[in-house]
């Protein structure tokens, strides 16, 4: 019995380790960093933006079809565009983590589902979740829990 | 008792919540016409043609289907508005003068946007109007007939050197070589040429007489049009002839004809690509009046739209002499 | 713990008021929606159909109806109502003193009464579709043309018609509610996923209920109907199929019926009435939240165009895809764990046995991933409700002053947290879920192993999940 606490206190340290432990950020030096974003079709191209934290990111909106927009999600920044009207927009990366990009001008049928994404260093909630995933895998394989259905 | 007012309850949400929309529906279209905008693939606007007698108010409901759009009349000082997918933008227009006026979307749609138009027929008398042939036609220019530059600048000309060499000068010809007339009937080329051959000019160099002629193309226009140019540029042209002029705009391959995508009267034409004006062969061997006569008119069997119907006179010379700029530097912008 | 316990609770569940008051609002707002569909703006964000139904109720159903209540949405869902009344002949409870079979004389002289016009036949529902083969069937149909349906009002409005049309159709011609049972494609899924409710209708003591000849829960009496559902309530062993309508808590004389709080998840460790059709309706869930998750939420513009233009060759390929990943992929890969688990316990249990049976631990992992899919655009796109409500039918109005609200996405930069937490929670759940099912008949040691290749599927689900949704 005494082991089995033990073993539970050490999973749910370790559960909190992963989920909560600061993590470093990489310390590149921030950089400006242009993207010339092409907007149509209910897509962005290049979709994915990957910026370290602390860079200065300039997107230019580039519609080729018709209005589109652009709206960062966690920075709360919104852009649009006409095609031939190509719109910039420059803004500091400090938050890091990974966010969408959603179109924020009605372009059609598919309209809210156009997504794109910023990925501002290393995605720490996606990394925090895939460890906590294991460390669940682990706890429920390697730990002999007493199941209620034994008695069967 | 309890089934009846059940029943009374379920009718009376349900047969009145139903009668009442379609009552709303039937009120809200009586002294009004909605105009539905779409993308001219789906059918562009409509109604594609309204008619409303002299003085009426024409109260209009712009609505879009689909995109974003936006409707103006052309040749009016009229803000365009914008058509926004699934709202209502009311507005009240006042026809004083009979005639045909052309509406359109100001917002680009699509490669076909600039198709998407419409008119508003205004009835009533109106005075006898005499109609002037636009310059080109005055000049009996050709403006689809192929041309290209023999003699273009090594550098790019500077109006605003060539303004200090004009400053030096004291030649007879010279209010000629200034005047609008002169601007607007000669090519950059015939001008240089012109300029080459002016005896009184001899002992300056090509480059110096490039930059003369940059400053007389600048000297025809002012900052005020160039920068109302420049926004007609953006919003009407950009999106083929590209933001910085080089004929590559986001629709630049895309200018099919409809009719030949259509299988009907096939006009025969290739796809012209939108004109490069960073090209010195294309711009400099065209005078203002040519570029004019291509705006107004559009290019028959390419995707360049006739502009006639939408640029005012004064907007369509500014927008001319903003082509220019694309060729000379240091024109007062 | 039972609630009726507490006689506010027990009289407003009893009382046919609040529930059919609410089901004529619903119906009103479910016309409503045809109507706007039909005669409304096209452009989907603007439309009260779309927006109400893919946003609001969407959101109501998967983040609150159907983890917290179950079944709770079809106790007031309004598309069986108009067929349910034409076949009772009543909007309310029975006639004072006859009921079902009884009742046609009774009203015949009144021009208000829904009998002259209409007879319903009560027809038994054919044996070989007492099962949800057909709802896996109309799911899957509504789910290959989801992307039309989802963004086109006029889509929207004619698929929820022909919900009501058939809905009708179905009670005039069977018996009780059988478009609910067998047909409704949304039906399948909550019955599914209510197994993991906290709530559940049974009976307080079923010796009551032998004692009780007359059995009036399931063939009616002058207080109520018998169960619409086809259920009968002794019976029950879990939610799946009780429509949580209260008929039996008005039919039951002698008191027995409760509706009991009780852990998540109870139902799935109920070893009876575990069925193929059941664990398929599992994969054909998962599998759609994965491919919803790719094709409408990722950056992949192609997909998109490809799930919205049907009828295209590159939408063949999109459905024969989605077909195959999930009636296939879904369930070989599985049966490949199964059989592995197997093969590492050395269990003697018949491979189909125990496929069927491990399956269910992925209810609560198929029901995190449309909570985590859903909570990724309804926050996002919630504002359109608002200026929906003002504006149903985009035509200028502006009921109560929130037509002018634009967009503005909510609680997007919460979202994620959310998202892996629910399905972090998921995957706990399902993976605890399948030991406990492969202890059932195996010795705990052996039931590790058993279910260890079943864990590492839900693994591998839940983080392909994560990448989609948070990376």
């Amino acid at each position: 019995m005494k082991r089995i606490v033990v073993s539970w206190a050490v999973l749910g340290a370790a559960a909190l380790l992963v989920a909560f432990a600061p993590l470093p950020q990489s310390a590149r030096a921030p950089t400006e960093r242009l993207f010339r974003v092409e907007a149509g079709d209910f897509a962005y191209s290049p979709a994915v933006l990957h910026v370290n934290p602390g860079d200065e990111v300039t997107i230019q909106l580039v519609s080729t079809d018709v209005v589109h927009g652009l709206y960062v999600d966690g920075y709360d920044l919104r852009m649009s565009a006409d095609p031939g009207q190509s719109a910039t927009l420059t803004f500091t990366a400090d938050q890091p983590g990974s966010f969408r990009l959603r179109c924020s001008v009605t372009c059609g049928a598919l309209h809210p589902f156009m997504t794109g994404k910023l990925q501002v260093g290393s995605n720490f909630l996606l990394w925090r979740g895939v460890g906590l995933a294991f460390l669940a895998l682990f706890g429920l394989l390697f730990f002999r829990q007493p199941s209620p259905n034994t008695d069967h | 008792m309890k089934e009846t007012f059940a029943r009374i309850f379920a009718v009376v949400l349900i047969l009145g919540g139903t009668f009442t929309i379609g009552f709303a529906w039937w009120f809200g279209r009586l002294d009004s016409i909605t105009l539905h905008a779409r993308m001219p693939e789906a059918g562009g606007w409509m109604p594609g043609d309204l008619t409303i007698a002299i003085n009426q108010p024409l109260r209009l409901r712009l609505t879009s289907d689909d995109v974003m759009h936006g409707f103006a009349i052309g040749q009016s000082g009229q803000p365009a508005v914008d058509v926004k997918p699934g709202e209502i933008a009311d507005i009240t227009l006042n026809f004083d003068q009979p005639g045909t006026y052309t509406f359109y979307c100001t917002r680009w749609c699509g490669a076909n946007h600039w198709r998407m138009r419409g008119t508003i027929t205004v009835t009533g008398d109106a005075p006898e109007q005499t109609v002037t042939p636009p310059l080109y036609a005055q000049l009996g220019l050709d403006i689809d007939a192929p041309r290209e530059a023999e003699t273009v600048s090594e550098e790019q000309p500077s109006a605003l050197r060539g303004r200090k060499l004009f400053d030096q000068l004291s030649i007879t010809n010279l209010p000629t070589y200034l005047s609008p007339d002169y601007y607007r009937s000669h090519s950059p080329e015939q001008a240089w040429q012109d300029l080459r051959d002016d005896p009184e000019l001899g002992s300056y160099s090509d480059q110096q007489l490039w930059n003369a002629v940059a400053y007389i193309w600048g000297s025809n226009t002012t900052p005020e049009a160039l920068s109302i140019a420049r926004e007609l540029y953006a919003q009407n042209c950009a999106a083929c002839h590209g933001e910085s002029g080089g004929g590559d705009g986001v629709f630049s391959g895309e200018q099919v004809n409809i009719q030949d995508e259509a299988g009907g009267m096939s006009s025969g034409h290739q796809i012209v690509s939108p004109a490069d004006f960073t090209n010195p062969e294309q711009i400099l061997s065209a005078a203002p009046a040519l570029l004019q006569g291509k705006i107004i008119r559009g290019g028959m069997g390419t995707g360049m739209p006739m502009w006639g119907v939408i640029f005012t006179e004064d907007q369509t010379w500014a927008l001319v002499s903003y082509l220019y700029t694309f060729q000379f530097e240091e024109v007062p912008k | 713990m039972n609630i009726l316990r507490y006689p506010l609770i027990k009289s407003l569940l009893k009382n046919r008021w609040p529930q059919f008051t609410i089901m004529v609002v619903a119906l009103a707002g479910f016309l409503v929606a045809i109507l706007s569909g039909l005669f409304g703006t096209p452009v989907g964000s603007r439309n009260f159909g779309i927006v109400f139904v893919w946003i609001a109720w969407w959101a109501l159903l998967m983040l609150v109806a159907v983890p917290f209540l179950g079944r709770g949405w079809c106790s007031i869902c309004p598309i069986p109502a108009p067929g349910e009344w034409l076949q009772r002949g009543n909007l309310l409870g029975p006639d004072d003193i006859n009921h079902r079979d009884h009742g046609e004389n009774k009203k015949k002289n009144s021009v208000f009464s829904v009998r002259s016009v209409v007879k319903p036949h009560n027809r038994r529902w054919p044996n070989r579709f007492r099962n949800i083969w057909l709802q896996n069937g109309t799911f899957l149909l509504v789910a290959l043309f989801s992307t039309v349906i989802l963004t086109q009002p006029k889509v929207t409005a004619i698929v929820l018609a022909a919900f009501l049309f058939v809905a009708v159709g179905a009670s005039l011609v069977f018996e009780r509610r059988a478009f609910c049972r067998y047909l409704c494609p949304v039906g399948g899924f909550i019955g599914l996923y209510s197994q993991l409710a906290p709530v559940e209708v049974r009976v307080v003591d079923t010796a009551v209920c032998k004692a009780h000849t007359e059995k009036t829960c399931y063939t009616g009496s002058a207080d109520g109907y018998g169960c619409p559902w086809d259920v009968f309530p002794p019976g029950m062993v879990k939610n799946t199929y009780c429509g949580t309508c209260m008929e039996c808590l008005r039919t039951c004389p002698h008191d027995n019926i409760a509706i009991n709080i009780r852990s998540f998840g109870a139902d799935l460790s109920v070893e009876r009435v575990r069925k193929m059709d059941e664990a398929y309706k599992a994969f054909i869930m998962l599998g759609a939240a994965a491919v919803y998750s790719t094709v409408l939420l990722g950056p992949w513009g192609t997909l998109k165009l490809a799930a919205y233009s049907v009828g295209s060759l590159p939408w063949l390929a999109y459905a024969a895809s989605f077909l195959t990943l999930i009636l296939l992929a879904l369930p070989g890969l599985f049966w490949l764990m199964i059989w592995t688990g197997i093969q590492l316990s050395g269990s003697a249990l018949p491979t189909k046995k125990l496929f069927i049976a491990q399956s269910y631990a992925l209810v609560p992992l198929g029901l995190s991933a449309w909570v985590a899919f859903s909570l990724s655009f309804v926050f996002a796109n919630f504002s359109y409700v608002l200026a929906a409500l003002s504006d149903p039918f985009g035509w200028g109005w502006n009921l109560i002053g929130t037509a002018g609200i634009g967009w503005t996405p909510w609680l997007t930069s919460l979202t994620p947290f959310l998202q892996v937490g629910v399905l972090l929670g998921g995957f706990l759940w399902a993976a605890i879920t399948s030991r406990k099912i492969a202890s059932e008949n195996t010795i705990n040691t052996l039931a590790m192993k058993l279910s260890a290749p079943v864990i590492i599927f839900c693994l591998t689900f839940t983080l392909i999940l994560m990448g989609l949704l948070v990376a």
